[in-house]
């Protein structure tokens, strides 16, 4: 890891001291304060070149490592992702630009993410494709020099507040599935464009339904090859597998617990303190299964099946870090302000993890993956 | 911290592992449990000229890798003989090898070997330990000895870490073969016209234990640098260690036994050795839930070293 990885870590904390007040548990509440914060702190990294701090310098980034932008995934979420939704655009959107876009695309797209001032959001899913992402419906039809774009995405993160959506959408039908498949870059300003949020359990901004009516789009919003959106996808979905550093909030707060349950610690059920360190062991697993990935990705060696088993490893422990913490701050009498806030970050974190399992590709697709890696080789 | 082994320990695991099959590989364990006083003479020798001897695990990280991939392929064939105690011998008494034992019922699978034993305890208490004779059989008990001992000195907390760590590395390396063994298995075995490999149901569990696998491999190379740097918390760090291990070795022999079905059971299948083999380690010196009761009472309010290293006292809570 190295000094880099130090040095930048104690900057972000400093910053999330400064600038995140402590009563922030993520940017997608009722509250559009929570929205703010985000937003401003989007801006404080950037003017610092820690908001895209991997991306080329080219681009508003300093080149900084792998490991670097590891350290920055796990400060964030560990404190509840001060950047927001923008994490999408710094994690993968702006990645798959730069290896895909046009010139003209990098220019109109890349700085706006890099200076944080814009929110992605990811047009995948739909009503009948949600595994089975492949067989998506959204239909772009060719028209002259551009295309009219109609159908439905569902379960779509941040679409309220997104100025632009990473659409996969369907251009022609080949003999495969996966064939026929194309990106656009769409405006959510559009007219044509309606999102309709569903009320959830994991909050509110978190699923929308979004619906495209005749949307006009040209051949210059176009990201890489036409009907060759697939393997696009398949580096997306990498990209976001090992994106989000999950067992580094679970890390935090089951390391902050008994400080915060103080004195009623060794009151509580032995079995219960065994499985918050059986959970701990669990966040050191996922963390090291983390660093295996990275650590092949750098060296280009990385294949799905030790992405996925780590996919399954962090995800089990979110939820499994979730119970164990649930029922510590059901337990101890928790009283005054900080405690309290312990309580709430553990309740967020609770609603959260129930997803976990669900989002950026379900454990069974993660199953299937591994099982074709280790069934193959 | 390691993220992966040094290229030469890594060599060195795979050498041991070709040379364990020259000389025997499965029959080595049948033949320990046919003829027990040939123990000795079956491995020993063999790792000796590979220099297994010399080792020092404590001498640096070059040597304690070196140490923890002969363990794993020692594991790997299921070998009859205490490589990881002998490996983690007390440099200031003579001895052949360390025992981490439960003082309260001491025990290891060290029965008919010529070899002298330093036993330590979690509290770093020592003795010297001797087996009881006529108290282990073979097959039924895995060469488990109950342990006569005669107590010599509190020395030895520096001890613990390392005498937990290496036997991890030999039960890895267990699961190495159960695993390979299950997949090999289900890609041959038909049934309903099919390999069993198509069915998903197979397909989950196969990677149940697969994640159970690469998980422990991280641990392991985690507590051995703990270990090596000196830590503090090493002795917190093999304790986790071992309670993950002992929880992979549950799911991964599980589902190997059961993707087996019957034929697993018997002799003329590996996994059978391997299986029998495992269960001194995963039961001694403590199984799984006394492991994670040790473990619960010594970390007490400190959490294990990490990203984020809290001081119990006092908290900021967001």
């Amino acid at each position: 890891m190295g000094e880099d990885v130090a040095a930048v870590r104690s900057e972000l904390r400093q910053l999330i001291d400064d600038h995140v007040p402590p009563d922030y548990f993520g940017a997608f509440t009722d509250d559009p304060a929570d929205l703010a914060v985000a937003q401003s702190f989007c801006r404080t990294l950037a003017e610092r070149g820690l908001l895209c701090v991997a991306w080329p310098e080219e681009w508003g980034g300093k080149g900084a490592s792998a490991w670097v932008q590891t350290a920055v995934r796990e400060e964030m979420w560990a404190h509840h992702e001060p950047r927001g939704a923008q994490y999408m655009g710094v994690n993968w959107v702006g990645p798959t630009i730069m290896r895909h876009g046009t010139p003209e695309q990098q220019r109109t797209h890349l700085p706006p993410i890099a200076r944080g001032e814009v929110i992605w959001c990811q047009g995948f899913s739909e009503p009948n494709s949600g595994s089975d992402l492949a067989s998506v419906q959204t239909a772009a039809r060719r028209d002259g020099d551009g295309w009219f774009i109609s159908g439905q995405k569902i379960w779509t993160s941040y679409a309220t507040m997104a100025q632009w959506c990473f659409l996969l959408t369907r251009t022609s039908r080949g003999d495969k599935k996966q064939q026929g498949l194309t990106i656009f870059l769409v405006p959510m300003s559009d007219p044509a464009i309606e999102v309709r949020p569903i009320a959830s359990m994991v909050g509110p901004h978190h699923l929308n339904e979004v619906f495209f009516d005749e949307v006009w789009v040209t051949e210059a919003d176009v990201l890489g090859p036409v009907d060759e959106g697939w393997q696009v996808v398949q580096e997306v979905l990498a990209f976001e597998r090992v994106g989000i550093a999950r067992y580094a909030r679970c890390e935090r707060l089951l390391g902050l617990a008994p400080a915060v349950v103080g004195d009623q610690w060794e009151a509580l059920p032995e079995e219960l303190r065994a499985r918050w360190a059986e959970s701990l062991t669990h966040c050191r697993r996922a963390r090291l299964l983390a660093y295996r990935v990275v650590g092949m990705q750098q060296s280009g060696r990385v294949r799905p099946g030790d992405v996925a088993a780590y996919r399954i490893a962090v995800t089990r422990l979110d939820q499994h870090s979730a119970e164990v913490l649930t029922e510590i701050t059901g337990l101890a009498v928790l009283e005054g302000t900080e405690a309290q806030r312990f309580k709430r970050a553990v309740a967020e974190h609770w609603r959260y993890a129930q997803a976990s399992t669900v989002a950026s590709g379900s454990i069974e697709v993660q199953r299937m993956l591994l099982a074709r890696a280790l069934l193959s080789a | 911290m390691i993220t992966e082994l040094s290229e030469e320990a890594i060599e060195y695991g795979l050498t041991v592992r070709k040379v364990l099959e020259s000389a025997g590989g499965d029959r080595l364990a049948q033949t320990a449990e046919a003829e027990p006083d040939r123990r000795e003479e079956l491995v020993a020798p063999i790792l000796a000229e590979l220099g297994a001897w010399d080792l020092d695990p404590r001498s640096g990280a070059d040597e304690a890798e070196a140490a923890a991939a002969l363990c794993r392929s020692a594991g790997y064939w299921a070998v009859a003989y205490p490589v990881a105690e002998r490996l983690g011998r007390p440099r200031d008494v003579e001895a052949d090898g360390l025992l981490v034992v439960n003082p309260d019922v001491p025990a290891a699978p060290v029965a008919d070997l010529p070899l002298r034993w330093v036993a330590v305890d979690l509290d770093g208490r020592r003795s010297m330990a001797v087996p009881r004779a006529g108290t282990a059989r073979g097959r039924r008990d895995a060469f488990v000895s109950a342990l006569e001992l005669e107590p010599l000195d509190d020395r030895g907390a520096d001890d613990v870490s390392l005498g937990l760590v290496l036997p991890c590395w030999t039960l890895l390396g267990m699961l190495d073969r159960a695993l390979e063994l299950t997949r090999n298995h289900v890609l041959e075995r038909r049934q309903f016209g099919q390999p069993l490999a198509t069915f998903q149901g197979v397909q989950f569990q196969l990677t149940d234990g697969e994640v159970e696998r690469v998980g422990l491999e991280e641990l392991a190379k985690y507590a051995l640098w703990s270990i090596e740097s000196g830590d503090p918390a090493a002795l917190n760090d093999a304790l986790a260690l071992r309670a993950a291990a002992l929880q992979a070795a549950e799911i991964v022999f599980r589902v190997a036994h059961q993707l087996h079905g019957a034929i697993g059971f018997c002799d003329e299948t590996a996994l059978s050795w391997v299986s029998r083999a495992s269960v001194p380690l995963r039961r001694l010196p403590f199984g799984m839930s006394a492991t994670r009761a040790k473990l619960t009472r010594s970390m007490g309010r400190m959490a294990l070293p990490g990203l984020f290293n809290v001081d119990p006292s006092g908290s900021s809570a967001r």
